[in-house]
């Protein structure tokens, strides 16, 4: 119940951003970088500019903490930032009178954001899919041969602690919330990834309006 | 001192061999003697805790052994005190004043304090007593270069040469020495020589890079000798022509030099194939060479593109110039041989542009091709690349006969004043040309006549580059728009931080340009630079806590971060803090810093010791005399300056307003508070005295904790101490701003003289120093060199009115004959052009009115000596001389804000009424 409070005192917010579907623009070429204590403040202004409010110093010391460049990344584009997300693993948030497999968990988008010039360009779209990748990445090959595994992530650069590992192979779904007047982000996750749009949460934020968000959600198994 | 340990290290053997006895004339017991030379050994071997105790155990026997005592001393200046090392070893030198050794060890210690000349002198009275002591001989070489007592050197080279001739540091320590008493012949000569002295199949003459440094040396020396280009150009050939004889593995170097022959010796065509060369080894991008290469195309045989006279871009294009026929020439050449050629090479596309016309519009159409690419690609540094175009006339190169000019001037410079920028043809076509693409770009996202979609990015660098380029036009207020346009499409740039954090500093709001940089700063913590940004502009604030934090980021975390700052020979930030504060008045923590920066080029110079013994071991000759050129030119550097003229100034000021003892506790004027503010202030010093009594406590209190608990550590703490200049002992500088004010004055000024003469402001502070010591002649010279360096030179007008005035008062009171006198009287005269002082500065006056655009500091220059002059004048005046300073375009050149605020501060103190609209005028700033 922890992370659900913190949720409204702001810290897993919300996702506003303003995508266009109609992407005729050119896809961009971007890199991913992590996010640490010496760049953290560009994840702020990122940040500031994509949403209508604004997070508390708690969020970013949590980001640079986690360490997870897996789930938290920037978009590079032309060597600088333009964009972000930062997702983490969370035990799933049980439902009264649904007694649930305590153990398992999610994946929670905390913020999704593109600098408004460089939305239409597949920036967000990459970084979820990032997201997803690297989740798909670790569960299937968790079911294989370990040992091909470990070649394949020395490859990639992308080797991971068992714990992380662990954690990840409980995940069931991935899931956000937004405002329920967003509803490019609506779109942008129903059409693109085929999100299912879950229950309407009333009153979840504070200082905007309207305060209401929806919980968008997706299935992973 | 390792220096030295390592050249006692090699020649142990020596040493021994040349004097087995110790103590000429007394010979010890034998096994005294072999204690004594065990002594040594140990000394050499860095083994001190021995060899002390066998030299006490000398002692115990000879307690007046004068080289024992001498020994002792020398591993004392290592291990324990300065001064118990000097006075043994001044003991065991009057105990055997005929002993080399004392001699040599009296020297050494002299050596370690940096006491060269005393050393040198120690050296040679070892050597009256041992003539041949290799030793003392390579010691006293290393001194005479390092002091530069060349002929000295050489007498000194030769005797050793003479008596190792088989080792081969000795011949090119030789020869060097021939060349730098400038007898290249006789140098070549000694190489000649030592290659005489070789096997035919000795190793030495195999191809390597010894063997090549030590032929291109020789090649050099042979151009150096006058009217022998010709022959050195043969030389150079035949290196290259017997392939088996080849040593040369330095390629670039030789196609460099054999070129630079060639043009000299007009041999165009090969001179262009030997560029062409350089060209495919891959130096495409060095603009000397392409320089070199359009002299060679255009058969101009005067230019030397290895003199350093070409900075950056600087061609012979950019530089001299050259009709419509031969920049065509030139252009033609490059579009169609070289561009094909070598399409990758930035350097090439770039020259293009300052080939074709200013004005056509085939430099439109190129610079077009040229801003796209680079927008595109996203490059901060686009605006000042190309504000590099912006080439004029250079309307001061009148070669009158200037006794200090260093560099000989270009015919074309760079523009810098807004108003010759935004006339500019160059500037015209860009200006245009960034419009129409922001244009373009805001509404379709392309490029003009393009349809080609471009990323979010490119609009981002147009802006950038627009606000860039109207900063080089001092159009702040409009930069600083479009630095927010970027900042808003991309908050995550650094780079636009920068840009306008500096324009912020440059439209003079300095607190504001702080915030911006150190917000900039804040987004990616490892970026040296912006920190460094952020730094500077808070000493310019006068923040020196807070620039000092920023500082500390990069510094290392161990130890103090002065220290670590002054270790890292930070000058630019010792400079900007000194001038910090300097500005706030503490004149002492002012002097420290600058002082910090002296210290810093004396360790410069005396890295130099490194390189004696090292480069002629190396070989690397050529690279080893441009250093000591380099290091000739030290005292003369732009930061030596700044440092030295901070002091200058400091100093003066202290000589008019001394400082007294009780200024520092600073008591506030009581009188005029009223009864209650009285009681509150003095409560308010009793709690401060309070409280400063406590800090002091509790620090003792830790002093003597740190005694008694841990003796290691408080040796640490001396050997940090030592290490300078933090001045824990007088963090104020109190020390120095009791020296005597123009005797420290003096002495910079000295240096200035001797190292900047081709400098302006050399003279100025000469003038400054001579005039409160009352030497005229010094004065008067000061002034006739500082006119002729810059004859509009800021602060001159001034100082000219300063010394007429001050002239007669002292002809009075003066002593001196009456030539001298006459001479000064001829000196006043030369300078106001025969002219009354009243006719000078309305001379003056008059040609600032006529002209626009001259520099505001002139302006504020001539105003004031006009106003202030104006109480004893008959000449007639003008009724308002306002227009002195108001009548400037605000375009001109040198126009700041700094300026702006003092004029207007200036006018507002006149008793001239001005009309507001001139102040306005300058207020908008």
């Amino acid at each position: 119940t922890h992370d659900r409070r913190s949720g409204k005192t702001g810290l897993n917010a919300q996702q506003t951003i303003g995508i266009k579907m109609t992407a005729t623009r050119k896809e961009l070429d971007i890199e991913f970088g992590p996010i640490n204590e010496n760049n953290v403040e560009q994840l702020r202004k990122i940040n500031d500019a994509c949403f209508p409010l604004t997070y508390n110093d708690a969020f970013y010391k949590e980001v640079v903490k986690r360490k997870d460049e897996n789930l938290c990344k920037f978009a590079y584009f032309n060597g600088f930032v333009i964009g972000a997300i930062c997702a983490r693993v969370e035990p799933t948030q049980l439902k009264e009178g649904n007694p649930g497999n305590s153990t398992s968990k999610r994946i929670y988008i905390m913020t999704l954001g593109v600098l408004a010039a460089y939305r239409g360009r597949q920036v967000g779209h990459k970084l979820v899919q990032s997201v997803l990748d690297y989740y798909h990445k670790h569960t299937q090959s968790s079911s294989t041969d370990s040992t091909s595994n470990d070649v394949e992530d020395t490859v990639h650069q992308l080797s991971i602690s068992s714990e992380r590992r662990q954690e990840l192979s409980q995940v069931t779904e991935i899931l956000l919330h937004v405002q329920i007047s967003n509803t490019d982000a609506m779109r942008f996750y129903i059409d693109g990834f085929q999100f299912e749009k879950g229950d309407m949460i009333e009153n979840y934020y504070k200082r905007i309006d309207p305060p209401h968000c929806y919980i968008l959600l997706k299935k992973l198994s | 001192m390792n220096n030295h340990n390592s050249n006692n290290g090699n020649n142990s053997t020596n040493h021994q061999s040349d004097n087995p006895q110790a103590g000429q004339g007394r010979p010890m017991p034998k096994k005294e003697q072999d204690l004594f030379k065990s002594v040594v050994k140990h000394y050499e071997s860095k083994q001190y805790k021995k060899g002390l105790k066998a030299a006490e155990s000398i002692l115990k026997k000879f307690p007046k052994h004068g080289e024992t005592l001498c020994m002792k001393g020398l591993i004392t200046s290592y291990t324990g005190s300065k001064e118990d090392a000097v006075n043994l070893v001044k003991m065991g030198l009057m105990n055997d004043m005929r002993s080399h050794v004392c001699w040599h060890v009296y020297g050494l210690l002299h050596r370690a304090e940096r006491n060269y000349n005393e050393a040198i002198k120690a050296y040679k009275q070892a050597l009256r007593i041992d003539s041949d002591n290799l030793q003392i001989l390579r010691d006293l070489s290393l001194l005479q270069i390092q002091m530069r007592d060349l002929a000295g050197f050489a007498l000194t080279r030769h005797t050793i040469l003479t008596l190792k001739p088989n080792q081969k540091n000795n011949w090119l320590s030789f020869a060097l020495a021939k060349q730098l008493i400038e007898d290249p012949l006789g140098a070549i000569q000694v190489i000649d020589a030592y290659i005489g002295t070789l096997d035919e199949n000795s190793q030495e003459l195999d191809k390597s890079y010894e063997a090549s440094e030590l032929t291109l040396y020789k090649n050099y020396l042979l151009s150096q000798i006058p009217n022998n280009l010709s022959q050195a150009y043969t030389h150079l050939q035949q290196c290259k022509e017997n392939p088996e004889k080849d040593t040369i593995v330095d390629l670039s170097s030789y196609y460099q030099q054999k070129a630079y022959y060639e043009l000299q010796l007009e041999k165009y065509d090969t001179a262009q194939q030997t560029y062409t060369l350089l060209f495919q080894r891959g130096e495409t991008e060095n603009h000397a060479i392409h320089s070199g290469y359009m002299a060679a195309l255009l058969h101009i045989p005067t230019h030397n593109p290895m003199s350093h006279t070409l900075k950056g871009t600087q061609t012979l294009a950019t530089t001299i110039i050259l009709t419509p026929q031969q920049k065509d020439t030139l252009y033609q050449h490059y579009h169609t041989v070289l561009c094909p050629s070598f399409p990758r090479s930035n350097a090439i596309q770039r020259l293009l542009l300052t080939l074709l016309p200013q004005g056509s519009q085939e430099l439109q159409n190129a610079m077009d091709t040229y801003c796209r690419r680079k927008i595109r690609k996203g490059v901060p540094s686009l605006a000042s690349d190309l504000s590099a175009l912006f080439v004029i006339q250079n309307t001061h190169t009148s070669s009158q006969n200037k006794p200090y000019q260093q560099h000989q001037q270009h015919d074309l410079i760079i523009a810098t004043a807004p108003y010759s920028i935004k006339l500019h043809p160059t500037f015209q076509i860009l200006h245009t040309l960034v419009q129409s693409y922001i244009h373009s770009l805001e509404s379709t996202s392309t490029f003009p006549n393009c349809t080609k979609e471009e990323p979010p990015s490119t609009l981002l660098w147009t802006w950038f580059l627009y606000s860039s380029l109207l900063e080089i036009t001092q159009d702040y207020k409009q930069a600083l728009i479009y630095a927010d346009k970027c900042l808003e499409h991309t908050p995550t740039l650094v780079e636009v931080y920068e840009l306008k954090g500096r324009l912020l500093q440059s439209a003079g709001d300095i607190s504001s340009a702080a915030k911006c940089l150190d917000h900039g700063r804040e987004l990616d913590k490892q970026d040296r630079y912006i920190n460094n940004l952020t730094t500077k502009c808070y000493l310019m604030l006068n923040q020196e806590d807070t620039a000092l934090k920023r500082m500390s980021l990069f510094t290392r975390h161990e130890s103090d971060p002065q220290q670590n700052i002054f270790d890292m020979q930070s000058i630019w930030y010792e400079l900007d803090l000194a001038d910090c504060y300097a500005r706030k008045g503490l004149w002492g923590k002012s002097l420290q810093k600058y002082l910090a920066v002296e210290k810093h080029f004396e360790d410069f110079h005396e890295d130099q010791f490194d390189f004696h013994a090292y480069c002629i071991r190396k070989v690397t000759l050529r690279s080893y005399v441009q250093t000591l050129q380099w290091e000739d030119d030290l005292w003369g550097h732009d930061y030596y300056r700044r440092a030295a003229e901070g002091i200058i100034k400091i100093y003066i000021h202290l000589h008019e307003h001394p400082w007294k003892e009780t200024q520092e506790m600073e008591t506030p004027d009581y009188a005029s508070m009223t009864p209650a503010e009285r009681k509150k202030a003095k409560a308010m010093a009793r709690k401060q005295k309070k409280k400063m009594a406590k800090e002091a406590e509790v620090k003792s209190n830790m002093n003597t904790n740190v005694n008694s608990n841990d003796k290691s550590n408080l040796n640490t703490n001396a050997n940090a101490k030592k290490k300078l200049p933090l001045h824990h002992d007088d963090p104020d500088g109190i020390q120095l701003m009791k020296k005597d004010a123009l005797t420290e004055a003096k002495k910079y000024s000295a240096t200035l003289v001797k190292n900047a003469p081709h400098k302006y402001s050399t003279w100025i502070c000469q003038y400054d120093i001579a005039i409160r010591r009352q030497k005229m002649t010094m004065a008067l010279q000061a002034l006739f060199n500082a006119k002729s360096l810059d004859p509009n030179g800021n602060g001159l007008l001034t100082r000219i009115v300063d010394f007429v005035g001050k002239l007669s008062s002292i002809m009075e009171n003066s002593s001196s004959p009456e030539v001298v006198k006459q001479l000064w009287l001829d000196g006043r005269d030369a300078l106001l052009s025969n002219q009354s002082l009243d006719q000078y500065v309305s001379h003056a006056a008059e040609a600032v009115l006529e002209n626009p655009l001259t520099n505001l500091s002139i302006r504020l220059e001539v105003f004031q000596s006009y106003t202030s002059y104006s109480i004893c004048s008959s000449y007639s005046k003008m009724q308002d001389p306002t227009p002195i300073l108001t009548n400037g375009r605000l375009d001109g050149s040198g126009v700041t804000v700094e300026l702006c605020k003092e004029a207007i501060q200036c006018l507002k103190s006149s008793k001239y009424s001005c009309n507001d609209a001139n102040k306005t005028k300058m207020e908008k700033w």
